[in-house]
């Protein structure tokens, strides 16, 4: 049985869009075998469709506000990689000199950016021989799918999700898994009681049914610049070997039936409105069902959307044993996820010489090295990388989380990684802090950024100072990633930057416990 | 909320929100979202400074404009007082030639560096082969760093439309300049050119910066090099003389990739050595004449060995220039007495072969002098006194062995025993890729 087409969905095609007529011409994963050739060309050469639609089926990003530099978006699922995947990128970031780096995403992903479109093909030929993928990390694609930071290695964990992860991305880049959809889609699988995933599109979190541990799945959370929602319960639950079909089956019903005339109004919460839950929950079953048969449909059961995490995520900087005797992994906070050659490099040798030789990278865009015996740590600790990338941040750098800001992004208006960075330090050298504080910022209404996950979450804008126009910030404050989770609310429209730390410092100290500092410790040099 | 479907088909620049206002970005983006665009009352609204040049609205615009708007665009840029307004480096029709002339007519005005190094970069987007010399000169002379960096960025922006010589040797060069972020752009493109060992190999022989030379040995190492298969003519039984063994051995070593000799008067190898999954079989001809070798033997080794892999044939080696060269300064040596040194040679069959001597006579000056190894004895009573004499043979031959007994015990010598030849050829294998 196959669901109706809904209204939104049914765009015939003298009403596609510009971005819907692209997709329908040619999917963008046929331009690979002709990424040299395109190249000798000049990006100039191209149709406007092909630089900035296209080319995302295959992760390589035109950036307006560096043309001809190129961005590449990875896909890491569960945010893990290894030290020669990550020496590979260090070398593609290395040749592009002053204008390479690469940043940690808030997907545990990794972007590389700086390249020439001359550099796509050799790489995208390199990132397969060492096991990697940029291949639908952009656009309208299923993102890089997330999982627990900690999986496999976390004391606490319900589930490693690692192979889940795998597996669900296997089934989505393999020939049955979607090449259009509607709208980017974002999944992700809880393992442990601090797996908040409620701003995905669909989140399976960790949720006993009997004695069987499961998932329980949510559907709908995103953040955009007309609309943020948290996920909600779809009513149903999955063994973990059900997740790869199911996930197929919630993007094949997505990809057929999402709203393609109005792109402001076709992530999968409007889609799930416009069914109903009821519907919708029905819709998913039903497209189950034509792609497993009975006996898949018959693995899923109601539920009632209760599950298994019910805390914030944990600061993950510091030395932490392992499940595994003996073994502990060590968090490095990485400023504002930015790394440059030199860093990645770096890291890749850490995790090669003291730890197994693998990497996770977080949500809050810091980077993991796992499995470090015992007797390696002091080692490790006394390296001076980690002079950069501290393993004991201060309480406001450890979840500091940021996108791009407008040196790579044309949405940004503001600067937005160099500005938390300058605020965050100015206010850990004013202010003692009881406890760790989520800041989230991003450059735009789009919220790339998360800034409704922060407790204070900050928005790029303009105000008006001294009569003048000026580069400014909204402030959002009361996000929580607890239990059902909590979205910010709007608190200030707009301080200029140069007030910014100032007023942050009397919202801390008013509503997160700071105390100033006295001025000798603020002068004292260790600070 | 606006979006495309409800903005009017030509908005009035003056309704745009102002920088502040909650309304502003959701405009923009509606803006930017219209299939069309009239860009006139725009440009207008700049030009008389109605509206603000933000970055956020030029972002915007752009897309919609055509090249002679996108010209107009950039006189208006020049024209502006400093500090310098950001320049609209976003997408639109920016390769156009009327873009293109108007950027050199700019660039032929004395403008501040900043503002020439961004044209600069413009005129790369170009990708005219013709303003290759412009940008290698303004990169390559003595002049403000931020118009040398603009050049540098101009020749990053079109590197595969710029004349691969002129672009090649401009690199090469600033490779070696006291600037080191010039530099180590320079070694990095000169990375992505193919067969960039050949440019990258000899830099490392040259006084660099100590960081662009990490950076040098970084791209060498990422970079690897393709086995090789170093065909030689051998001697009866498939023997290869030890001076050839010893080449190998050391050539391997350099190169860190594996390096192996084949002789034509032995049984043909089967799948070739050394195969690599990612890399092809560098088949280089260690041959120094055009004959029969070359023409018929190499041609069916090769495809012998194409059947297992890709094969990557080079010429054979005395059809290099570089190794003509070395041969030149190698009998000028020899021709200290005034009379121009002989060059003796196994007896050629005419056509190719015979234009060939001649024309390596001509690079070298020398007289070619055909002697069998049995007939050595009686050419060499013709040998004008004092003339210096080398033999053509890379190694030991039966050529080498009847020239042994005469006084000059260099004459004998072949020419991979002698130093300078030895290392100029053993640096030209080790650039290959």
């Amino acid at each position: 049985m196959t669901s109706t087409p809904s209204k939104a969905g049914a765009a015939t095609p003298a009403t596609l869009s510009k971005v819907e007529q692209a997709k329908a011409d040619l999917c963008g994963l046929e331009l690979a075998p002709r990424l040299k050739d395109l190249a000798a060309a000049g990006w100039e050469a191209m149709d406007e469709a092909t630089l900035t639609i296209r080319l995302k089926w295959l992760g390589i990003f035109f950036r307006p506000v560096t043309p001809g530099r190129f961005m590449v978006r990875l896909r890491l699922p569960n945010g893990v990689i290894r030290a020669e995947q990550l020496a590979r990128l260090a070398d593609s970031v290395d040749r592009c000199g002053e204008h390479g780096s690469a940043d940690i995403t808030t997907r545990q992903n990794l972007q590389l950016r700086g390249l020439l479109l001359e550099d796509m093909a050799p790489l995208l030929t390199d990132l397969e021989a060492v096991g990697l993928t940029s291949r639908q990390s952009g656009h309208d694609n299923p993102r890089n799918i997330t999982g627990n930071p900690l999986a496999g290695i976390d004391p606490e964990e319900w589930i490693d999700t690692r192979p889940l992860v795998e597996a669900i991305q296997a089934a989505l880049l393999g020939p049955g898994g979607p090449r259009n959809l509607p709208r980017k889609f974002n999944v992700a699988v809880g393992g442990a009681p601090d797996s908040f995933l409620l701003h995905n599109d669909l989140a399976f979190l960790p949720a006993q049914r009997g004695a069987d541990l499961g998932f329980t799945l949510m559907v709908g959370g995103f953040f955009s610049a007309q609309r943020n929602a948290l996920a909600v319960p779809l009513g149903l639950w999955a063994p973990a070997e059900a997740l790869p079909l199911v996930t197929r089956a919630v993007l094949l019903h997505y990809e057929r039936h999402g709203n393609r005339t109005q792109r402001q109004r076709s992530r999968l919460m409007y889609l799930v409105d416009e069914l109903g839950l009821e519907g919708y929950r029905r819709a998913v079953l039903d497209t189950v069902a034509e792609l497993g048969g009975d006996e898949a449909l018959a693995a899923l059961e109601p539920h009632d959307g209760s599950h298994a995490v019910q805390r914030a995520p944990r600061n993950l900087c510091g030395v932490h044993p392992q499940k595994q005797p003996g073994l502990y992994w060590v968090g490095l906070n990485v400023p504002m996820g930015r790394l440059d050659a030199a860093a990645m490099m770096g890291l890749a040798e850490l995790a090669r010489s003291y730890g197994s030789g693998e990497l996770r990278l977080t949500e809050s865009q810091n980077v993991l090295i796992s499995d470090v015996p015992g007797a390696h740590l002091a080692a490790l600790l006394a390296e001076p990388l980690l002079q950069r990338l501290p393993v004991a941040p201060g309480p406001l750098q450890a979840e500091a989380v940021s996108c791009t800001g407008n040196r790579y992004c044309s949405f940004a208006l503001i600067p937005t990684k160099t500005t938390a960075q300058a605020v965050v330090e100015q206010l850990e050298q004013r202010l003692e802090l009881p406890h760790g504080v989520r800041t989230h910022w991003t450059g735009c209404p789009n919220a790339c950024g998360q800034p409704y996950l922060g407790q204070i979450g900050l928005m790029g804008a303009k105000a008006r100072q001294d009569g003048q126009m000026v580069e400014a910030a909204k402030i959002y404050l009361g996000g929580s990633m607890e239990g059902g989770g909590q979205l910010a609310a709007l608190h200030d429209k707009g301080v200029p930057l140069s007030d910014l730390p100032d007023v942050l410092e009397a919202l801390l100290v008013e509503h997160f416990g700071a105390r100033r500092r006295t001025a000798e410790a603020t002068a004292a040099p260790d600070r | 909320m606006p979006s495309s479907a409800h903005l009017d088909p030509a908005p009035d620049p003056r309704q745009l929100p102002s920088p502040g206002d909650a309304e502003r970005w959701l405009w923009l983006q509606a803006l930017r979202r219209l299939p069309r665009l009239p860009l006139e009352p725009w440009l207008v609204a700049l030009e008389t400074g109605a509206i603000a040049a933000e970055s956020d609205l030029l972002a915007c615009l752009l897309p919609h404009g055509n090249g002679a708007e996108l010209a107009r665009l950039l006189e208006w840029w020049v024209r502006q007082p400093d500090p310098v307004p950001p320049l609209p480096r976003l997408p639109g029709p920016w390769r156009d030639a009327v873009v293109a002339q108007r950027l050199r007519q700019l660039l032929e005005q004395p403008l501040a560096p900043q503002r020439q190094a961004a044209l600069l970069a413009l005129l790369g987007h170009q990708r005219e082969a013709v303003d290759a010399t412009r940008l290698c000169r303004l990169l390559e002379q003595p002049g403000a760093r931020a118009v040398r960096h603009g050049a540098l960025e101009g020749l990053s922006l079109g590197l595969a439309a710029w004349p691969r010589r002129l672009l090649r040797g401009c690199l090469e060069r600033v490779a070696t300049d006291l600037d080191p972020e010039l530099a180590a752009g320079a070694v990095d493109l000169l990375d992505r050119l193919p067969a960039a060992r050949l440019s990258l190999i000899p830099l490392g022989r040259r006084a660099l910066e100590p960081e662009v030379a990490a950076r040098l040995r970084r791209r060498i190492a990422r970079r690897g090099a393709d086995p090789l298969l170093l065909v030689v003519h051998g001697r009866s039984g498939g023997l290869v003389p030890p001076e050839l063994v010893e080449l190998a051995a050391e050539l391997e070593q350099r190169r860190g990739a594996p390096v192996a000799l084949q002789a034509l008067t032995a049984e043909p190898p089967g799948v070739g050595p050394h195969r690599s999954e990612n890399r092809p079989l560098g088949l280089v001809p260690l041959l120094l004449l055009p004959g029969s070798h070359v023409r018929t033997d190499l041609p069916a080794l090769r495809a012998n060995l194409q059947r297992s892999g890709p094969v990557r044939c080079w010429p054979f080696l005395g059809a290099w220039t570089a190794w003509q060269q070395a041969l030149a300064e190698e009998l000028a040596g020899l021709a200290a007495t005034g009379q121009p040194p002989w060059l003796l040679h196994h007896p050629l069959e005419e056509g190719l072969p015979s234009r060939y001597l001649s024309h390596l006579t001509h690079c070298t000056a020398a007289v070619p002098v055909a002697a069998a190894a049995q007939d050595v004895a009686q050419r060499l009573e013709a040998k004008p006194c004092g003339a210096g004499m080398a033999p053509l043979a890379l190694a030991r031959c039966r050529l080498t062995e009847a020239l042994s007994g005469q006084d000059d015990a260099m004459a004998s010598t072949p020419l991979l025993c002698r130093p300078a030849l030895r290392a100029v050829l053993l640096d030209l294998l080790e650039s290959l890729p």
